[in-house]
């Protein structure tokens, strides 16, 4: 388990450390700067090269990657160019509202998922089995602004049970974490069909069933529970989506998260803030992964890692 | 393994708690009851820091209170300077101020507080040329200062009466002269009482501001940013929003149904225009300048693309800038009312004679096809595609890049670009010269010519304002002859109220004029 480990946590730094290279490369390479930005209109030929200066932009880009990347190591993300804070203070003002987002999303579009795809499976070649795997099909194809505008209309708006935008707690992420939720739930509904119905047909499904185990006995302990690998799989793979998925989310509904300072960030071309955020990100998404992996061990006794 | 379900349940459950306790709800649903103006703006200023922001709006100018203003009428009126006076040959200037400012710190708006802030000003503003050349300030009393700049600079005086030029209390820095976006302190009518970035920023009335009779009539004002369009009209139809600013034009008439919602129109400030790279040699022969001038119809693209909420442009100056003419506007208007006869007949004469099969006019085998660049802005697309209909019937073909204002913004001046649309605002003419004719500073238009050069650095000098607007009115005289951009309309400033008694805006800058502001009880 300790080699297992140790070589995971090698793989694991060798990919951040390839985001970082990518994220810097491509931040650099797409057209506009934020010198430009910054002075705007009446930039003279002279103030452009006195910010770029003073910002470090006029040295060699490895020179920057390096020392960007010396001061990451020691938790220092740079200072925004445009706004003047730390981008790790832009992070801790924002990562409480997109990781509850996220949460309650992966929590909501999970229990929806499996429920149905669990359905789905116990009553294959129904009209329930089509009904759930049309609602799947819905909740992965359907636009999330479209979906939130929706929400935002019926239980805002219409019923007025909901804030309509921006963050006030709890109640106020209820509308954002279904719309979020509802792709990641057509998603794990597939997965989670398609992994019991490969597990109903097994012996030992079938040698419980003679002994008399209870339906709901044989659904969630015997098939279920055997089932929920790659479902589990699934539900870190969709993290990434979900990060993404958080850009539209928090735009519609007004939330002040990662995903609506990344929009800005990279409109302004404010390097430092892009890189730190899309950095910080990616180092989430390859730990939850790695969370997920480890779960493996926990969920089934027979996965060990050597 | 039933113990280990319960564990993770028990971590879910503990970092929700944890989550929901890092951030505090800051909204509230109901404002019933309260004095509290709540504004709805598409976008967060990137700083409060007037130095320091290329993003001037509703939500930071308000800290800050300004040296001169410019009244209703449009004249340069005293504010925090109560006078000054214009030494020799125009290169120095005392002025006083008014003796009883503070800062929101507490700290007096005084000689000293008003040299360091332009000292900041100089260093480290994107909008620093605005200052002019300055060579020294001088403290003369505790309320007089002089000025001397290298040479005469006339536009300084209304630009005065923008916030870029506002004094600020630099005594909030911190040792390395940072912190001020986190502390702001101005002198002008609110006072930032929090800021919840990306969210909101809440302001209170700034208690010894020079408030009319009967003080501030409201308690605080929350700047909500919410950039999605739908998401804001929801927000203000809802009623969780008093002041909505920038109307989407689709959704004015729907307001407008309402009997409680009041809608405030005042005339921009900010020229939207057709440019081009006027170095490229398809754009030399002035008769194609002004055949694509004669082929535009203002008018059309204002109903199309702006449900009528425009006002048609034809000089080079929008009406709220010092330096505007009506003789000019009359002029340019008789010159390039829409003519397709006239403009094909022009085009002809510089030689685009031939047609392809696509009816593209054609000189030396070559087709008359160009590029023109839009931002994102929808309405800016909508309009981008009006004019690639009219150009098109005088045999140019426009193909339509939309690029992001970042990309227009750097490439430019480079004169990567063929065609553009884009806009300037600014309330004094001199904008014709450091922004779109003066000399190495022409960056969007790329247009050289030695005499336009010479009337706006006159200009730009002439402390006599008589003689001052007289060349600017020839060197518009001969930007209208030449053409080497096309004026189209200025924007109207739409902003939706309920909820007030009193609610007034500026009918030149647009700004909300908070001492005229009470909230209905």
């Amino acid at each position: 388990m300790s080699s297992y480990l140790l070589k995971r946590i090698t793989t694991m730094l060798i990919t951040i450390i390839g985001v970082s290279i990518l994220v810097f490369m491509i931040i650099h390479l797409i057209p506009g700067n934020p010198v430009n930005h910054i002075l705007g209109d009446y930039a003279t030929e002279e103030s452009i090269r006195e910010l770029e200066s003073r910002l470090g932009l006029d040295r060699p880009i490895t020179v920057q990657y390096l020392s960007y990347m010396a001061n990451a190591i020691q938790g220092n993300l740079g200072t925004s160019f445009i706004t003047g804070y730390t981008v790790v203070e832009e992070i801790m003002n924002r990562i409480p509202i997109t990781a509850q987002l996220a949460f309650y999303s992966i929590i909501f579009g999970s229990f929806l998922g499996i429920s149905i795809g669990v359905l789905a499976a116990v009553k294959k070649n129904t009209i329930y089995d089509q009904l759930a795997m049309t609602l799947a099909l819905i909740g992965i194809s359907a636009p999330g602004f479209w979906i939130a505008l929706f929400l935002i209309l019926l239980f805002s708006y219409q019923l007025s049970i909901f804030p309509i935008s921006g963050y006030s707690g709890f109640y106020s992420l209820i509308l954002p974490s279904i719309t979020l939720g509802l792709g990641t739930a057509g998603s794990i509904a597939r997965m989670t069909r398609s992994s019991m119905l490969d597990v109903i047909k097994q012996d030992y499904i079938r040698t419980a069933r003679a002994k008399g185990a209870g339906a709901y006995r044989l659904i969630f302990q015997h098939c279920l529970q055997n089932a929920v690998i790659p479902v589990i799989t699934l539900i870190g793979m969709q993290f990434g989506y979900l990060m993404a998925g958080a850009v539209v989310t928090e735009t519609v509904f007004a939330l002040p998260g990662l995903g609506s300072l990344i929009v800005s960030a990279i409109s302004t071309r404010d390097i430092p803030t892009v890189q730190g955020l899309l950095l910080f990100m990616g180092s989430i998404i390859i730990l939850v992964n790695f969370a997920v992996d480890l779960l493996y061990t926990k969920l089934d006794p027979r996965i060990q890692y050597e | 393994m039933m113990k280990n379900k319960f564990g993770l349940i028990s971590l879910f459950i503990v970092l929700l708690l944890v989550l929901s306790g890092c951030t505090e709800g800051e909204q509230s649903d109901s404002k019933e009851g309260s004095r509290e103006v709540v504004v709805g703006l598409v976008s967060e200023p990137d700083s409060v820091d007037i130095h320091r922001t290329s993003s001037t709006g509703e939500a930071n100018t308000p800290l800050y209170d300004t040296l001169l203003k410019q009244d209703f009428e449009g004249n340069i009126v005293p504010n925090l300077i109560a006078d000054y006076e214009i030494i020799g040959d125009g290169k120095e200037v005392i002025f006083n101020l008014k003796e009883d400012v503070k800062f929101h710190s507490g700290k007096p708006v005084n000689a000293e507080a008003v040299k360091l802030s332009f000292e900041r000003l100089v260093e480290s503003s994107p909008f620093s040329t605005n200052a002019g050349d300055i060579d020294s300030i001088e403290v003369i009393s505790e309320y007089s200062f002089k000025i001397k700049w290298k040479d005469q600079f006339a536009p300084f005086f209304i630009n005065l009466t923008t916030s870029f030029l506002a004094p600020i209390d630099v005594s909030v820095l911190d040792e390395n002269g940072e912190g001020f976006e986190k502390n702001p302190s101005g002198s002008g009518p609110l006072k930032l009482s929090k800021i919840n970035r990306g969210d909101s920023l809440v302001y209170e009335p700034y208690e010894d501001f020079n408030w009319n009779d009967g003080g501030p009539g409201f308690d605080s004002v929350n700047f909500r940013f919410i950039p999605d369009e739908e998401t804001r009209i929801l927000e203000f139809k809802k009623g969780n929003i008093d002041v909505l600013l920038n109307v989407p034009y689709q959704y004015i008439k729907d307001l407008e149904k309402d009997s409680e919602v009041t809608i405030e129109r005042v005339p921009g400030d900010v020229l939207s225009y057709l440019g081009w790279n006027n170095k490229l040699p398809i754009f030399q022969d002035v008769k194609v300048r002004q055949a694509i001038a004669m082929a535009i119809d203002r008018e059309s693209i204002i109903d199309n693309t702006l449900n009528g909420e425009a006002k048609a442009v034809f000089g080079p100056l929008p009406k709220a800038a010092f330096g505007y003419s009506e003789n000019i506007e009359t002029m340019a208007r008789d010159k390039y009312t829409r003519n397709i006869e006239q403009a094909k007949n022009l085009l002809a004469e510089a030689g685009w004679t031939e047609k392809n099969k696509d009816g593209v006019v054609m000189k030396d085998g070559k087709p008359f096809a160009v590029e023109l660049w839009v931002d994102d802005d929808p309405a800016n697309q909508r309009a981008a595609q009006v004019i690639q209909n009219q150009l098109m019937k005088i045999g140019i073909k426009i193909n339509i890049a939309v690029k992001e204002s970042a990309v227009i913004i750097e490439q430019t001046p480079k004169g990567a670009h063929q065609m553009l649309l884009w806009s300037f605002g600014w309330p004094d003419a001199d904008v014709l010269n450091f922004l779109l004719f003066g000399k190495d500073k022409s960056k969007r238009l790329h247009y050289e010519n030695e005499a336009i050069y010479s009337l706006l650095d006159k200009a730009a000098i002439e402390m006599d304002q008589d003689a001052r607007l007289k060349l600017y009115e020839e060197a518009m005289e001969m930007l209208v002859e030449e053409s080497p951009f096309v004026p189209l309309y200025v924007k109207e400033n739409i902003t939706a109220v309920r909820n007030f008694e009193s609610f007034v805006v500026h009918p030149i800058n647009g700004s909300i004029e908070w001492q005229d502001v009470k909230v209905k009880e």
